[in-house]
């Protein structure tokens, strides 16, 4: 299909999607539109419903409401076009690296050559080590090339990254960067704010199975993710701290680190020689602007719990 | 053509991933030579007394058989499905082409594969060791598709097993509370005539039973045409049965 004519394409449509487990909702009436070419990052807590989303997406639950993948319904869509990487996939364990992209290659028609996907998932030198001793962070980049080998216009990765290094995150990635100049629509789930405010063109966040908040990482930003603000390290007293720079002060409960809301970058050197002056003895300070974790602590109402 | 890539990418897949356990291999071979060294060369039969292995030896042949027909394909096919649903494989593999009918059909070659060729081994030990008489003739290579059929039948069962049951040492379990019954009770070790009248019809209801006597028929050079479409037919069913029960679902 012509690059251009699949941009035009609306890839993922979510309608009005709804999906109890017993007494539990996992999803309330979640409605999504997603064009060809996007990349999008969803988030939330754990049981917010980003799994069960992609099980309707991919036609591997039972639901109310209506999904649409490139225009069909998951279990009519042609199965060429879409590529999953399920949460915690764990392929036969005594299978090479190439065997297991083999093996799932043989499942299509027109498949990707081996090799080449191997390539792409950083695994050329390692190809012919079985998976269970290969590292987890190579594990989970033999798993991502099982969803490749079809070339999919579609592609599905739940929480992909988990386990991963830091220098194999990066390489997947770049990855995802490259399918994505390609035309490869993408759904990602993830817990690392990092991940998709790195990667996702927008943003969809999860809460209680319901998508409270949708756009572009700066727009969310903008719109939920607060000031910037000072972090002031130290065993210091709040109400001192308040008192001389004449501020609201939080006191992070994890650690008890002070934060200033609202400083600009350019008062912060005043700030600080405001506290040395008052002889508040901290021990480090951090400024940092609003971020994508920002967004989703306000909005799920998390718990500090992970935060940088 | 299409279909033929699949099911042969998935029966290379699943054949390599069982030969590579070489704890699972040796054990598919051992445990049914173990049970005919222990019941064929020192317990033997008695053909001249009461009780258990009172028959002549080639009596039975079909139970040894039905070892590795019976308990292998229950309990491999079962453990395999769990394995599959705990690591979200078939989660995966509902977004391919591949068909549970194929998935399970490539599984079943897989089993054929093997235990045809532990069925082989078991039948000339059966012979060498204990003794056991059987026709030679064109009968005798009606064991062929016997086994094939059997093994059909059970890996059908075993993936309804694996369905039900939530772990994999409930499949375990649950295929060692169907395989035992159904191995003893089938025409197999206990003759009918030692059964209680009563039970003796229920013998009927195992699908082993056709398998028994379509190993004895063959053996002593009796046509065992019917029992062996008896047993395709319920082949067939448990084999359909079996591929609508592969998850493909949460």
């Amino acid at each position: 299909m012509a690059e251009a004519e699949r941009r035009d394409e609306t890839a993922l449509v979510v309608d009005d999607v709804r999906k109890r487990y017993g007494d539990t909702v996992a999803l309330d009436g979640v409605s999504l539109s997603i064009p060809s070419g996007e990349v999008f990052g969803l988030v939330g807590p754990n049981g917010a419903g980003k799994t069960t989303l992609v099980r309707a997406l991919t036609g591997t639950t039972r639901h109310e409401g209506a999904v649409s993948v490139l225009g069909a319904s998951p279990g009519t869509v042609d199965a060429g076009r879409v590529g999953l990487l399920p949460q915690s996939f764990d392929p036969a364990n005594r299978l090479t690296a190439r065997e297991l992209l083999a093996y799932y290659a043989g499942l299509y028609d027109d498949a990707r050559g081996v090799d080449a996907v191997l390539d792409d998932v950083g695994l050329p030198n390692d190809a012919d080590t079985w998976y269970e001793n290969l590292s987890g962070g190579q594990q989970r980049r033999a798993c991502v090339g099982t969803a490749l080998v079809n070339d999919p216009d579609v592609l599905f990765l739940d929480e992909p990254t988990t386990g991963i290094d830091p220098a194999g995150r990066r390489s997947l990635w770049s990855l995802v960067d490259e399918l994505a100049a390609g035309g490869t629509t993408v759904l990602l789930t993830s817990h690392s704010m990092a991940e998709v405010e790195r990667l996702a063109d927008r943003v969809g966040l999860l809460r209680d199975g319901r998508l409270v908040a949708v756009g572009t990482p700066e727009e969310l930003i903008a719109e939920h993710g607060g000031d910037s603000h000072l972090i002031v390290d130290g065993d210091v007293d709040p109400a001192v701290v308040s008192n001389v720079l004449d501020a609201d002060v939080e006191s992070d409960p994890r650690d008890g680190r002070l934060v200033v809301r609202d400083v600009a970058l350019a008062d912060v050197g005043r700030l600080v020689s405001e506290l040395e002056a008052a002889g508040v003895d901290f021990d480090s300070f951090t400024w940092a602007e609003p971020d994508l974790e920002d967004v989703y602590l306000r909005l799920t109402g998390d718990s500090l719990e992970g935060r940088r | 053509m299409s279909r033929l890539r699949r099911i042969s990418a998935t029966f290379v897949a699943a054949f390599r991933a069982f030969a590579r356990r070489k704890t699972a291999v040796f054990f598919t071979f051992f445990f049914p030579v173990l049970l005919i060294l222990i019941f064929g060369a020192l317990v033997q039969t008695r053909p001249t007394g009461g009780g258990l292995f009172a028959r002549e030896p080639a009596y039975y042949l079909p139970g040894y058989l039905a070892v590795v027909v019976v308990f292998t394909p229950l309990s491999r096919v079962g453990s395999t499905i769990a394995r599959h649903r705990d690591g979200n494989r078939f989660e995966k593999l509902a977004t391919t082409p591949l068909r549970r009918w194929e998935w399970l059909l490539a599984h079943t070659l897989v089993n054929v594969a093997v235990i045809g060729l532990a069925a082989l081994l078991l039948f000339v030990l059966v012979i060498v060791v204990t003794g056991a008489e059987v026709v030679v003739g064109a009968t005798l290579l009606a064991l062929v598709p016997l086994v094939v059929v059997g093994v059909a039948l059970f890996c059908g069962l075993g993936a309804i097993i694996g369905r039900v049951a939530d772990s994999q040492d409930g499949v375990i379990a649950a295929s060692n509370a169907v395989a035992l019954p159904v191995w003893m009770l089938s025409e197999t070790f206990v003759p009918p005539s030692m059964l209680p009248a009563w039970f003796r019809p229920v013998t009927a209801f195992s699908p082993l039973t056709y398998f028994s006597r379509g190993v004895r028929a063959a053996t002593a050079g009796d046509d065992p045409t019917v029992v062996l479409l008896v047993l395709a037919a319920l082949a067939v069913g448990f084999f359909l049965a079996g591929a609508v029960a592969v998850p493909r679902t949460e």
